[in-house]
């Protein structure tokens, strides 16, 4: 059976990005996967790296140790879907923090020779649910730095069969169809995963 | 000359540090009023709370939790960022000062009657800097997009004045770097900071 790790970046269960947090983890669910469901905030995730961690982070054998229950569970995962909203021009710090922390040399990458060799390669699919406040030009303005941080940092540490960056632009104006709209496309697209 | 430097590196003693007490000494030269905000000795919390969140809109009460960040980023006219980047990005600490400070009504307006899109806030800043040490390779970064340049020089300065003058300087490879490496970055880092203060002729960007 393929487990899922859904990771959540909002605080508010209210937002939209509760919804389709909510939304996600129904259609992944539906299709008969495990999912396992991090909403990092209401796990009180610290985002912060150390600098006790900053001085270890290459050391192989024990950078794990702060973040070993997060790095087991990405590495129990054969899918992962982030979802989360845009604020400032990227994802909320939360999630920012993931990478830094769980994402090590030895779990995300590992190096060889100087090189970045992908480690996460038992992910084969990814997928990421956002919302962007601005516009679609806008987001094309500011370089769209979580669409590439998606498409290219995590496909080249992941190399999934399928990867999908699912987004709803200009939320500050959507309407009640659009948003519902974007539901149910997202309903679909995870079915489709 | 008004700047505000945001500094982020845990470790008092790593090469971050030493690329801010460059940009500090190029400032003083300079004559420039400085105020510097070391985000991890704050121990800033870069999480935006559900209170936050739910207050987000409601301004001036909005800046209520920051309001000391909040007031300098209005006071000052030269911005710089020093940190390193992590995950091609900014660390979690600096994304979380842009999630919490850059608010409604101080960094941005929000779309209204009249107005359909997002307007600039940050208007007085007419200078940004950006200094970072990146452990990928300039090509690996560029493969990726240069997330983390491209949220400040891209997206940070979308709401900054118009024709904000930028400076950009970063250590690829940073752990294979040389005391000769970083010695030659740190001299990168002033001329970068001297075209930037206008010291000297403009001339073309620092890119590298």
């Amino acid at each position: 059976m393929t487990r899922a790790l859904v990771l959540f970046a909002h605080p508010c269960a209210e937002s939209f990005s509760a919804a389709l947090h909510t939304r996600v983890v129904e259609a992944l669910s539906a299709r008969g996967w495990e999912v396992d469901d991090c909403d990092l905030n209401a796990e009180g995730f610290s985002p912060v790296l150390t600098e006790a961690e900053r001085r270890g982070y290459h050391d192989l054998d024990h950078n794990q140790t702060p973040v070993h229950t997060y790095v087991e569970r990405l590495q129990a995962a054969q899918a992962l879907v982030l979802v989360f909203p845009v604020w400032n021009f990227g994802y909320p710090a939360i999630l920012k923090g993931f990478f830094d922390r769980v994402f090590l040399p030895g779990v995300s990458f590992r190096l060889e020779g100087g090189r970045v060799r992908p480690n996460l390669t038992h992910i084969r699919k990814l997928a990421a649910v956002t919302t962007y406040g601005g516009t679609r030009l806008r987001a094309v303005l500011s370089g769209d730095p979580p669409r590439h941080v998606v498409k290219r940092a995590l496909w080249h540490v992941t190399r999934p069969e399928k990867l999908r960056y699912l987004a709803l632009y200009d939320m500050n104006r959507a309407s009640q169809t659009t948003r519902a709209a974007f539901l149910d496309r997202v309903g679909r697209e995870m079915g489709a995963l | 000359m008004r700047a505000l430097v945001v500094y982020c590196h845990p470790d008092p003693a790593s090469f971050s540090a030493a690329v801010r007490d460059r940009v500090l000494e190029h400032l003083q030269a300079a004559g420039a009023e400085i105020r510097l905000h070391d985000l991890y000795a704050q121990g800033f919390q870069p999480c935006l709370s559900q209170s936050e969140w739910r207050g987000y809109l409601d301004s001036p009460a909005n800046r209520a939790p920051v309001s000391e960040a909040v007031s300098d980023l209005e006071w000052c006219d030269t911005l710089i960022f020093v940190y390193p980047t992590w995950w091609y990005g900014l660390p979690a600490m600096l994304k979380g000062w842009l999630d919490r400070v850059l608010l409604p009504d101080i960094a941005f307006l929000m779309p209204d009657g009249v107005n359909k899109t997002i307007r600039p806030g940050l208007g007085r800043i007419t200078r940004m800097g950006v200094f970072t040490t990146c452990g990928a390779s300039r090509w690996l970064t560029f493969f990726v997009g240069a997330p983390g340049k491209r949220t400040l020089l891209r997206g940070v300065r979308l709401i900054c004045a118009k024709g904000c003058r930028t400076a950009f300087a970063a250590h690829y490879l940073m752990d294979s770097s040389t005391p000769d490496s970083r010695a030659a970055h740190l001299d990168r880092v002033g001329r970068a900071m001297d075209r930037l203060i206008g010291r000297r002729a403009r001339t073309t960007e620092a890119t590298a």
